[in-house]
This record gives C-alpha cells, sequence and structure tokens, in this order.
C-alpha cells in the first residue's frame, strides 16, 4: 500500500485578532497526513490559538483554511469534528465528577437513554484497544493527571479522528508520564492518525515529531521542518529570535527552549549563609479539596538560597505554600521564619517576619483585578498599619508610580484596573509589593506560568537578586528545566510529602523517577 | 476619571430605561404617560415647595444609603436596613420614654446614640453569624427585618402603645415637642447637621483610610485580601456595625422628625429604597448624595400621582423596582463600553 502523503491541512495567511492583540498574523503551512507535527514557541507565540482555529474554536479574521484538500470557513467546532479534527485542550475539560464512560458518552454520537453498566460495556473496549488503563466506572477525580489525559485522548478518538491536536500535553507530565504519552502517540500515528503537538520544550520535540513548526510573536518563524535535519541550538534560535536572545546567558536560553538539561544553577556565587529563613519541623495538614495533606514535612531554607520543588502538580506544593502562609490548618509540627518561631500565628504576623507570597494565581490569589493598580500595590504595607490610619491616596499613588517605574511595568495610570495589564505587567505588580527590602522568605509560586520570554528571564533575575541580598526563596514549578537553572537545591514532592532532595549538578531522569515514587 | 464617568453613565442609562419602561406600562394600562412624567417632575421638584419635600425624603436614605454602601463596597450583602431602621428607631423610642423630662441636651444625644447603638446591635447578629459560621447574610438580613418589623408592632401595640390613640393605628405616645429635631416638614438645622456629618465622615472612611482601601479590596476580591494576610473578619464586622448604627440612625432622625412617634408600619419601603440608592450610586458618597435626592423627589411625588394623572401613588414603588430591575441586571453594553476603554491601557 503506498503511504498517503497528501495534505491533512493547510492553511494561507490566517489572522486571528483579540481586540487590538493580534494573536496571529498572516500563518500559511501545510501538514501532511500520518505524521506527528510539532508546533513549537514560547507563551504568547499563539500556540494555542493556531490550535484553536483548526478545531474550529475560532474563526480567522483572515486567511483560508482546507482539511484534506476541501475548504473550511472556519469557526465551527462541528465542521472541524465533521472533518475528523479533534482538540485535547491543555487544561483538562472533563467534569470531574463523571465517570470514564460518562465522559466519553458525552460528546459522543448515538444513544439518549442508557443505563451505566450499558455505558461501562460500551466504553470499555474503546479505552482497552487504545491501552488506557482505566475502569470505565471510575470517577474523573479519582485518577490521577496522566490517566486523565489518556482518557481525554480517548474520548477525542471515539468518533474516528483523523487529526488530533494535543495543546501542551506534556505540562502535566513528569518527564517519565512524557515517555508513555509519547509511546502512545507513536501508537495512533501507526494507526494512520494525524497528530499536531503544541510543544514548549525542544528536548521534546525532537523525541517524538516528524516536523516542526515555529511560531513567535504570532508570525510563522518556519517550517514544517524535517526534525532530521535540525538540531537544537538552531531551534532554539529560531524559538527565541534574535531580539529576545540578547540578555539571556546560555544557561537560560537552554532552560526556556529546553534544548539541553542545565545541571547547575546559574548562579554567580552558591552563596548559601548560616541564617535559616524557614525552619519546618514535621508539619502535616489537614487534608482540604485544594490538594493533598503535608505528611510530615521538613525543609530549612537559608539567607541567600534558592529550593526548588518538583513535582507532577497536585501533589502537595499548594499545601506547602498554604501551611508556610498559614491559609490551611497545620494540626503538628513547627515552624520558624527567619529565626521567629511563627507556629500557630496568622499570616500578618508571618509577613511581619518578613514573609512575602507570590502566589499560584496571579488574577485571584495575588490581584484583584477589579481593583486600582495602587490598591493592589499598596495593600500590603497598608496592612501593616492600624485599620483606622489616615491615608493620603495621592501620596501613595506617587509612591506607587515610582516602584512600578522601577520594575519596570507598563502601564498608563496606577488609577487603572489590574485587568487591563498584560499577564507580565501583572507579574511586574505582584513582584513589585512582594520583593521589598524587608522580605526575608519569598514563596514563589509558579512565578512565570503563562509568562512571554521577556517577562520570564525577568522573573528569573529578580528572584536571582534577592537571593544577592539575602533573602531565601522557595520556588515552585512544574517546569524541571528552569528548576534546575534556578535552584540551589530541589526537593521533590510526591502525594504531601517530600520524597527526595537534590543537589547540582541535576539529572533530569532521577528526578523524573523521584516525581513518580520510583526512587525510594 | 473615565470610570467614574462610565458608572454615572450607567446610573443616568438604567433610571432613564426604568422610567421609560414604566411610561410604556402605564399608557399600555390606560394612563397617561406625559401626565405621569408631568406630575412625577412637578411633585418631585418643579412646584413650589416640591424641593424642600423632597428633601424631607432625602435627607434620612442618603444616611441609610451611605451606610449599605458602606458594606456593599466591601462584599457584605446586608440587606436588613430596614430592620435595622426599625430596631433604631424603637430603641430611640424607649430611651426618650425612660428620660422623659430630662433637659433636651441631654435625651436627643442619648436617643441618637441609643438608635445607632440599636441598629448596630441588629446588624451585630448576622454579621457574626456570616463571620463566623457562613451563614448567608442575604438570608439572615431579610429575615430581620420581618422580626424587626413585628417588634416594632408588639411595641407600639404594647410598651410604647398611646393610651390616648385611636386605636386605629397601633402607635406610641407623641415626642415632647422639645425632643423633636424638626417639625413635620422634616428640614431643620439639625437633621442637615446630621446628615452632613454622617456624609463627610464615611467620605472620609472610604476614601482617606486604610479600611477604606482595604474594604473595597476585599469587597472585589476577598481571596487575595486573605493571601496579603487581612483579619477580613475585623473589616466584616465593622462593614455590618456601621451600616447597621447608620440605619438606625436614619430611623432616629425619622422619629424624632418628621414622625415623632412610632406607628405600626412606618416607611415600609425605606431600607430598600435605600440599597436601590447605593447600588444606582456605585456605593460612592457623593453619587449617594445625588441618587437620593432624585428618590427623595420621586417619594414626595407620590402624593401628586392621584391627584394630577389619577394614578395610585404605589406607582412610585413600581417605578422604583423598575429602576432595580435594570440596576441588578448585568448590564453586557455597559460593561463592554468600560471594557473597551479599558484595553487602550493594555501593552506589550
Amino acid at each position: 500500500m503506498m503511504e498517503d502523503r497528501s495534505p491533512i491541512f493547510e492553511c494561507r495567511d490566517v489572522t486571528v485578532r483579540y481586540g487590538d492583540i493580534t494573536a496571529l498574523a498572516d500563518v500559511g503551512v501545510t501538514f501532511e497526513r500520518g505524521m506527528i507535527h510539532a508546533v513549537v514557541g514560547q507563551n504568547g507565540a499563539g500556540k494555542t490559538t493556531f490550535a484553536r482555529v483548526l478545531a474550529g474554536l475560532v474563526r480567522p479574521a483572515a486567511g483560508s483554511l482546507k482539511f484534506s484538500g476541501r475548504p473550511h470557513a472556519g469557526g465551527s467546532v462541528n465542521d472541524a469534528r465533521k472533518a475528523g479534527v479533534e482538540l485535547v485542550h491543555q487544561s483538562f475539560a472533563l467534569p470531574p465528577t463523571f465517570t470514564v464512560a460518562e465522559a466519553m458518552q458525552f460528546g459522543a454520537e448515538g444513544g439518549s437513554l442508557f443505563t451505566r453498566s450499558a455505558l461501562e460495556r460500551r466504553w470499555q473496549p474503546h479505552l482497552d484497544s487504545l491501552d488506557v488503563k482505566v475502569k470505565a466506572r471510575q470517577r474523573i477525580r479519582d485518577l490521577p493527571v496522566e490517566i486523565q489525559q489518556g482518557v481525554e485522548i480517548a474520548r477525542a478518538l471515539v468518533s474516528e479522528a483523523k487529526l488530533l491536536i494535543l495543546d501542551e500535553p506534556t505540562a502535566v507530565l513528569s518527564p517519565e508520564g512524557t515517555e508513555k504519552l509519547f509511546e502512545r502517540i507513536r501508537r495512533l500515528k501507526a494507526r494512520g492518525v494525524t497528530v499536531i503537538l503544541i510543544l514548549h520544550k525542544i528536548r521534546e520535540v525532537l523525541a517524538i515529531a516528524d516536523t516542526v513548526t515555529v511560531l513567535r510573536s504570532g508570525r510563522l518563524v518556519d517550517g514544517p521542518l524535517d526534525c532530521t535535519e535540525i538540531d537544537a541550538d538552531r531551534l532554539a534560535e529560531l524559538i527565541i529570535g534574535p531580539a529576545a536572545a540578547r540578555g539571556l546567558n546560555a544557561d537560560d536560553k537552554a532552560a526556556l527552549t529546553g534544548s539541553a538539561t542545565v545541571a547547575h544553577a546559574h548562579n554567580e556565587t552558591p552563596s548559601a549563609g548560616k541564617n535559616t529563613v524557614l525552619d519546618m519541623r514535621a508539619v502535616s495538614t489537614r487534608p482540604d479539596t485544594e490538594g493533598p495533606a503535608l505528611d510530615n514535612v521538613d525543609l530549612t531554607i537559608s539567607a541567600g538560597e534558592i529550593i526548588g520543588v518538583a513535582g507532577v502538580e497536585g501533589n502537595g506544593q499548594r499545601t506547602l505554600v498554604r501551611a508556610i502562609s498559614a491559609l490551611v490548618d497545620v494540626v503538628d509540627g513547627k515552624l520558624a521564619i527567619g529565626g521567629d518561631n511563627v507556629t500557630g500565628k496568622q499570616l500578618a504576623a508571618r509577613r511581619a517576619a518578613g514573609l512575602r507570597i507570590i502566589p499560584f494565581e496571579r488574577n485571584v490569589e495575588g490581584l484583584s483585578l477589579s481593583s486600582s493598580l495602587w490598591e493592589n500595590w499598596s495593600a500590603r504595607s497598608l496592612l501593616q498599619m492600624p485599620l483606622l490610619a489616615a491615608i493620603n491616596p495621592i501620596t501613595i499613588q506617587k509612591r506607587c508610580a515610582a516602584a512600578l517605574n522601577r520594575w519596570d511595568v507598563r502601564y498608563a495610570n496606577v488609577t487603572q484596573r489590574a485587568s487591563s495589564l498584560s499577564g507580565g505587567n501583572a507579574q511586574k505588580v505582584i513582584l513589585s509589593r512582594e520583593m521589598d527590602d524587608d522580605a526575608r522568605l519569598i514563596l514563589a509560586a509558579q512565578p512565570t506560568r503563562g509568562l512571554d520570554i521577556g517577562a520570564t528571564s525577568f522573573v528569573w533575575d529578580a528572584m536571582r537578586d534577592a537571593k544577592a541580598r539575602g533573602c531565601g526563596l522557595l520556588f515552585i514549578s512544574s517546569d524541571l528545566d528552569e528548576i534546575f537553572d534556578i535552584s540551589d537545591r530541589v526537593v521533590v514532592m510526591l502525594s504531601g510529602r517530600i520524597v527526595a532532595e537534590f543537589r547540582p549538578p541535576y539529572d533530569i531522569s532521577a528526578v523524573g523517577a523521584a516525581m513518580t515514587g520510583v526512587l525510594k | 476619571m473615565n470610570e467614574r464617568f462610565v458608572s454615572v453613565l450607567r446610573a443616568v442609562i438604567f433610571v432613564l430605561l426604568g422610567l421609560a419602561l414604566c411610561g410604556i406600562m402605564f399608557q399600555l394600562a390606560g394612563y397617561s404617560a406625559p401626565l405621569m412624567f408631568q406630575a412625577i417632575a412637578d411633585g418631585a421638584f418643579l412646584r413650589a415647595g416640591a424641593l424642600q419635600q423632597a428633601l424631607r425624603w432625602s435627607l434620612p436614605l442618603f444616611i441609610t444609603a451611605t451606610g449599605v454602601a458602606l458594606s456593599f463596597r466591601a462584599g457584605y450583602f446586608n440587606i436588613g436596613a430596614q430592620g435595622q431602621f426599625y430596631v433604631g428607631a424603637v430603641s430611640a423610642a424607649f430611651m426618650a420614654e425612660w428620660l422623659n423630662g430630662a433637659p433636651a441636651a441631654i435625651v436627643i444625644p442619648a436617643c441618637i446614640a441609643s438608635g445607632m447603638l440599636g441598629g448596630a446591635a441588629w446588624a451585630l447578629w448576622p454579621g457574626l453569624l456570616r463571620l463566623k459560621s457562613g451563614a448567608d447574610e442575604v438570608i439572615t438580613t431579610l429575615m430581620g427585618n420581618f422580626l424587626a418589623g413585628l417588634v416594632l408592632l408588639y411595641v407600639t401595640s404594647g410598651p410604647l402603645k398611646d393610651p390616648s390613640g385611636s386605636g386605629q393605628q397601633a402607635s406610641s405616645r407623641p415626642l415632647d415637642a422639645a425632643y423633636r429635631i424638626s417639625d413635620s416638614m422634616g428640614l431643620s438645622p439639625t437633621i442637615v447637621a446630621i446628615v452632613a456629618v454622617v456624609g463627610v465622615a464615611i467620605w472620609l472612611l472610604i476614601n482617606r483610610t486604610t479600611f477604606g482601601v482595604l474594604s473595597g479590596l476585599a469587597g472585589r476580591n476577598p481571596t487575595m485580601v486573605e493571601w496579603q494576610g487581612a483579619r477580613t473578619w475585623r473589616i466584616g464586622l465593622a462593614s455590618f456595625l456601621i451600616s447597621g448604627a447608620l440605619a438606625g440612625l436614619a430611623g432616629t432622625v425619622e422619629l424624632m422628625g418628621p414622625n415623632g412617634r412610632l406607628t405600626g408600619g412606618f416607611l415600609p419601603g425605606h431600607g430598600f429604597t435605600a440599597i436601590l440608592i447605593a447600588l444606582v450610586a456605585n456605593f460612592s458618597v457623593v453619587g449617594t448624595a445625588f441618587v437620593a435626592l432624585f428618590f427623595g423627589g420621586l417619594a414626595s411625588a407620590a402624593l401628586y400621582l392621584p391627584i394630577m394623572a389619577g394614578l395610585p401613588s404605589a406607582a412610585i414603588d413600581v417605578i422604583n423596582a423598575a429602576i432595580a430591575l435594570f440596576i441588578t441586571a448585568k448590564s453586557s453594553l455597559i460593561d463592554r463600553i468600560a471594557k473597551l476603554k479599558g484595553r487602550t491601557w493594555k501593552t506589550s
């Protein structure tokens, strides 16, 4: 049988705008049938928008689309489905309370009346055939992330999809889970499914894809390029671009693009002082809805030290931050910040001892989006004053403007709403509030998530500056490359416990094994 | 500046929409809409003495509405202004009864303090329930309104009953003229002074204290304020107590001013109109002053509707409700305008 190499998808001059922002500009690519195509780029490069155009979730403002040679208007999920296109979202969209079988049925053709057992009989073979190791009667919320992703892929394949798009599927996975996912994708390819992978890491692109397409700032840089003919360095250059590459050192570049593993933290001096800024002894918490409880966690951070926390998301990283911040019930253990015993003390007292937090959810925990910049910025210092202290908003606004300028925030007026800022600028507002001169212990929870190159390296530099000033930092990220690049030590969390600790040089496979509990 | 313009525009549009809707409804019901609007304009502001009458209603409304605005702004939906208004009036009436015979210089401040304490107490228990156990304050304060209404009925037909009353309507013994802070026209330097003090104090509290900034943040995003280490219960409790005290103060003003006595069902719509005023004014103290004047005008026009347009005076309640309908419905149009303006700031 001759291999069919006709294009499964073509687009010409596709442009997508969200308001004033152009997310994609004049993008034209052709993807051949039966291959694994990678689309790479930094945050803000337009990868997700591109995936959404393919899946019919976004109608381009200009340009033409063709599936298997037939023109499509775009902007209709149903049309895309009929053409055999399915998208697996970056953040899973399965209802957590559904059983696997119900999630499969949801969106599938046929059958309006059914029993639970009939559903399970219908979908179990489908799951088995895709080698998703799960019982159809299990509930989505009880499944580990990797299996959830398998279910999500199985759901996308209920209707004989010809073109499967996975939007950043590896972001939630451990290195080992990524390997398993790639196995699954190769089997799909063998079944004749064309796969488009939206990826972030060059290492992953070269491990799985046949071709690679690079986007930067909404434009097509190059592609599809044959993966056998391009090396990691060249690809890193294409992704970062000449402008942003200036001012980035080689290790930061490698960490940004995942082109090579940074084994040593890029630090001027490994300068961990003797002063302990965080001393956690045998801390356990009460379980709640936001994640697993901490189980007997010991952790110390010295002044001038950055501790990276690695782990598959949802293994207690959130609880760790909340426990240090007195935002969860600590049932056992001792906690000292900067030498002050703060066990049982409230967050206000801990902040007074020098605790600062860059929270996970920038737009919920970090900022009040509908409030003004100066109110957001001043909250921390106002909380150190009595509740009825007189203030002069003009003075505060001036100080806020000075601070925001120092942190290079792009804004028009300190009275504008925080929601009017881009993600990078919003994060800088938080940094300018939390990384003040009195900070001693800074909890940085996913501080670069969703940020573009410039903002990401800005955050890294800010963390290194804080370290140089003698702060201790706890750095939580789901990106091992940046953890290795920044951290003096790395601890691995699994099910609410710290299961391993690593020092440079880091070994990505050893850390990855600890993340999934293979290592003791 | 932009934000302020948008919120003023929003308020004006909603009020006009509410009025237009009522015009259409009453026209369809067989009344004359032009005549109705003329009656409202005359009765509210244009007729000789109308402005004075409008002020008589709007001053107590302003007091209650600033309290409502303060608590809504902090994210606590204390809709118990009516109950707090009643309990405040009842507390003041008891104080006046107890101190009867003492000099006015003692009785009046004592009554005002007692009225404010009563209103605050009636907001304290829903506040504690909300802050300690998460009980929805909308439900508890609403129930509090009914309880307070029954307390008022009991008091006016029991402990404070006017023995010389006709018995048609339960009411308390009229206050001694010396203890009144205004005549039945409801305008006096004392009342104006009270309103001015309230307005300035609450404006300062919201715009010139840490409490003002933090409560505004907490109202818009309590999670963020929690991650900043705020003890949100202090902000919450203060909001409940201040709004209750102000509603109680308005009740006291009504008792010692224009009414001069408690009656069974006195000013039944006061609290809800105050909530509506706070919403239309978008929780701004200055805005509340203007909006209160407008709704005070509507209240004074209520008397002229039957005479001039042949409409029942309850038509004003219909107008209030229509405005409330629009103001509480989330208006995507106005929000879209606001968003368009915000977008020009978005950089990088």
